[in-house]
C-alpha cells in the first residue's frame, strides 16, 4: 500500500509547497511512490484519510490550533515543512510587538474584525516527528525524507553547520567578503545556496544541535555589529528561539 | 633528467600546447576566484596565476572529490551491485610543494595492501606541475615544517626567477614533456644557485612558525594528553568543520546509500567527513566517542601531529595554513597549539 500523503498550509507564503512541486522529473516518481490525497496547490481534492501530513506555515490564530490538532489526530506522521512550521519563521517578527499594534499596522481601521496570537511553530502545539527546515526547504531533503518514510528508514537531519557545505562548494567565506553570516551556527542541508549565490546565511534552517552562540555573538561583534544588530540577525528566522530574545 | 630554464612566453606556449593537444589529459590550473585563488579547468595559459598565495581547496579534490558515487545497486528484479569508478587523466598546474607533500600522505593512506581504485585511477594518470610558493599566507608555517620545498612528488616544478622560469624535472614523464616541447635551454649551476636563492628568500617570508622540530611533536603530545590547553582553546570552537574541509591532509569520508524513490535500486556515495564535526564519532547505538568539542579538538591535534606519522610515516599536517585562515574562531592552526604546549601554557 502506498502511503497517503496530505499537505496543509497555515500562515506562510506557500513557497514550501511550490518548492515541493519543483522536483521536475522526480515528481513522476514521487506520484508513483505515494498517493497525494490533499494538496491545494495542485488539486481541489480533499481527504480526511492520510498517513503523512506535511504542515506548512506557522500557527498564528486560535483557529489554526484547532485545525492542527485535528490533522495530528488523523495523521500517523507529522512533518513540519519549512521555516514557518519549524521555528515560526519570518512570522515570528510580530512576537516582538504587541498583538494590538500588529493588527493596527496590518488592518488599520478594520483591526477590530480580526484576532491574532503570537506566532508559534507546529511543535509548540502538537508533537511533530520530522522537521524539514529552510525558507524554502531543500527539495533533495524533502525527497530524502519521503524515501526514508517509504522505505522505513530513519530520517536524519543534517547535523553540520552551513560552513561544511560552503567549503565543499569552494566558496569564499562571506566574512571575508565583509558580510555577517550565520552559517557557523545554522543547520546545513541547503548546500549553502545563499553563500554560493554571493549572499550570506540568514539562518533560515534554524540552529544546529549545539550552536556556539557566545562564539557567534563575539564573532559578529568583532566584525562590527552591536548587540542589537546581532539580535536582529537571529530574529529574522529564529524569533521563537531563546537566542533571539534579550 | 635535465633541469631547464624557459622564458615566460615559452612557458605560456607550453601550457597552451597541453591545453590544445590534451597530451597529458584535461588541464587544471590555479586561477583567480574573486580575490582568492582556486584550482579549476584551464582554458588558456593567461588564466594561470602561478603567483598565488593559497588555493581555497587543495588539489586533492581531483583524486578524492567532495562527493563521489562508489557503487550502484539494484534489489529488483534481482540483486545486483556494480562498482562505479571514474578514471580520468589530468594535468594539474601550479601545485605548491606542501600540497605535493600532502598528496604523498594521501598515496600512503589510500594505498597499502588495499589500494583505493577510485583514488588511484585518477591519481596514477595525473601529471603534477608544481610551483614554488613565493607569497605564503600569514598563517602558513610550511618553512618550519620543511614542506616549503619538495624534492619529489612532481613531474615538473616551476620556480620564478624573475624574468625566466627554472624548471626542475622530477620524473621521466616530466623530462620527456620538456624535451618534446623543446623550447628553453638546459639549466646551468648558476641557474640552480639562482633557484636556490629564490627559495631561501621565500622561506624568510613565512610569518608563522612551529617553534620546534616537527619530529618533536609526537613526544610533546604524549606528555600533554591532560593539558588544559585543549579545553581552553576549543572553548570558542563552532564545530563548524571549516578547518578540516579545507585541509590537504584530511583523508576521511562518510558513506551513505541513496535509494531511488521506487526503492528498486539506488547508489552509494562517499563524501568528505571529518573529526571536528559533532556526528563524526557517533555510532548506531547512540554513543558518541568524542561528544565534546575539546575531545574533538584534541583528537585533531593528535591525528595531525602523531597518529598519521606513526602509521604512515608522514606528519598529518604540512603547514599550509588553510585551517587557521578559515577558522572564524582563530584557533585551528596546529602550530599555535603545539607552540602553546611547548611553552607549557
Ligand atoms: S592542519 Fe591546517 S595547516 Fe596543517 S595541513 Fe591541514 S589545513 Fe594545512
Ligand atoms: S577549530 Fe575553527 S574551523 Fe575548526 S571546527 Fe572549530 S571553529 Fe570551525
Amino acid at each position: 500500500m502506498k502511503p497517503r500523503v496530505a499537505f496543509f498550509d497555515f500562515t506562510g507564503c506557500e513557497g514550501c509547497q511550490l518548492e515541493t512541486l519543483n522536483f521536475n522529473l522526480e515528481v513522476v516518481d514521487l506520484i508513483n511512490a505515494v498517493d497525494i490525497v490533499e494538496f491545494r496547490e495542485i488539486s481541489s481534492d480533499h481527504s480526511d484519510n492520510y498517513d503523512i501530513a506535511f504542515i506548512e506555515g506557522s500557527i498564528t490564530t486560535d483557529r489554526d490550533i484547532a485545525r492542527l490538532q485535528d490533522i495530528r489526530n488523523k495523521a500517523k506522521v507529522l512533518v513540519a515543512l519549512g521555516a514557518c512550521a519549524c521555528t515560526g519563521g519570518v512570522n515570528s517578527l510580530k512576537n516582538f510587538y504587541s498583538m494590538e499594534e500588529n493588527l493596527k499596522v496590518v488592518y488599520g481601521e478594520s483591526a477590530k474584525y480580526y484576532k491574532t496570537i503570537p506566532t508559534r511553530p507546529a511543535h509548540a502545539v502538537v508533537p511533530v516527528e520530522f522537521f524539514l527546515h529552510g525558507c524554502p526547504p531543500n527539495r533533495n531533503e524533502i525527497i530524502r525524507l519521503i524515501k526514508c518514510v517509504v522505505a522505513g528508514k530513519k530520517f536524519e537531519q543534517c547535523q553540520n553547520p552551513v560552513c561544511v557545505e560552503c567549503k565543499l562548494a569552494e566558496n569564499v567565506c562571506a566574512f571575508e567578503r565583509g558580510e555577517f553570516c550565520l552559517g557557523p551556527v545554522t543547520r546545513g542541508g541547503c548546500n549553502a545556496v545563499c553563500i554560493t549565490a554571493g549572499r550570506k546565511c540568514w539562518g533560515c534552517r534554524s540552529l544546529v544541535d549545539e550552536p556556539n552562540i557566545n562564539s557567534q555573538k563575539d564573532l559578529l561583534a568583532k566584525y562590527g555589529l552591536t548587540v542589537n544588530d546581532v539580535l536582529k540577525q537571529f530574529r529574522l528566522f529564529n524569533g521563537t528561539l531563546e537566542v533571539a530574545k534579550q | 633528467m635535465q633541469n631547464r630554464v624557459i622564458s615566460r612566453q615559452d612557458l605560456a606556449g607550453f601550457v597552451d600546447d597541453l591545453i590544445k593537444t590534451k597530451s597529458a589529459g584535461d588541464v587544471i590550473g590555479i586561477k583567480a576566484q574573486g580575490n582568492k585563488f582556486n584550482f579549476g579547468p584551464l582554458k588558456s595559459a593567461t588564466e594561470l596565476r602561478l603567483d598565488y598565495d593559497i588555493s581555497l581547496l587543495p588539489p586533492k579534490k581531483y583524486f578524492f572529490p567532495q562527493q563521489e558515487t562508489v557503487l550502484k545497486y539494484e534489489v529488483e528484479p534481482a540483486f545486483k551491485v556494480e562498482p562505479v569508478v571514474e578514471e580520468r587523466m589530468l594535468c594539474i598546474i601550479g601545485v605548491h610543494p606542501f600540497d605535493i607533500r600532502a598528496l604523498q600522505l594521501f598515496d600512503a593512506v589510500y594505498g597499502g595492501n588495499n589500494p583505493d581504485p577510485n583514488y588511484f585511477l585518477k591519481r596514477n594518470n595525473a601529471t603534477i606541475i608544481g610551483v614554488d610558493c613565493l607569497n605564503p599566507i600569514p598563517k602558513s608555517f610550511a618553512a618550519s615544517m620543511g614542506t616549503n620545498t619538495v624534492e619529489e612528488g612532481f613531474d615538473l616544478m616551476l620556480t620564478d626567477l624573475g624574468g625566466d622560469w627554472f624548471v626542475t624535472v622530477g620524473s621521466n614523464r616530466g623530462d620527456s614533456m620538456m624535451k618534446k616541447y623543446g623550447k628553453g635551454r638546459e639549466a646551468t649551476n648558476v641557474d640552480l644557485e639562482k633557484r636556490n636563492k629564490v627559495r631561501r628568500d621565500a622561506a624568510k617570508k613565512y610569518k608563522t612558525s612551529l617553534k620546534m622540530k616537527p619530529d618533536e611533536i609526537p613526544a610533546l603530545l604524549d606528555a600533554n594528553w591532560e593539558s588544559p590547553v585543549f579545553k581552553e582553546r576549543s572553548a570558542t570552537c563552532f564545530s563548524c568543520g571549516s578547518c578540516v574541509m579545507v585541509c590537504p591532509t584530511c583523508v576521511c569520508f562518510d558513506v551513505q546509500d541513496d535509494p531511488a524513490l521506487n526503492l528498486k535500486g539506488g547508489e552509494r556515495y562517499r563524501r568528505w567527513d571529518a573529526c571536528m564535526l559533532p556526528g563524526f564519532a557517533a555510532v548506531a547505538s547512540g554513543e558518541n566517542f568524542r561528544e565534546h568539542k575539546e575531545q574533538r579538538f584534541r583528537h585533531r591535534m593528535y591525528r595531525k601531529g602523531k597518529y598519521l606519522l606513526e602509521r604512515y610515516k608522514y606528519l598529518g599536517c604540512v603547514g599550509c595554513g588553510r585551517c587557521g585562515t578559515s577558522c572564524l574562531a582563530d584557533i585551528a592552526l596546529p602550530a599555535d597549539t603545539y607552540n602553546l604546549l611547548k611553552e607549557g601554557k
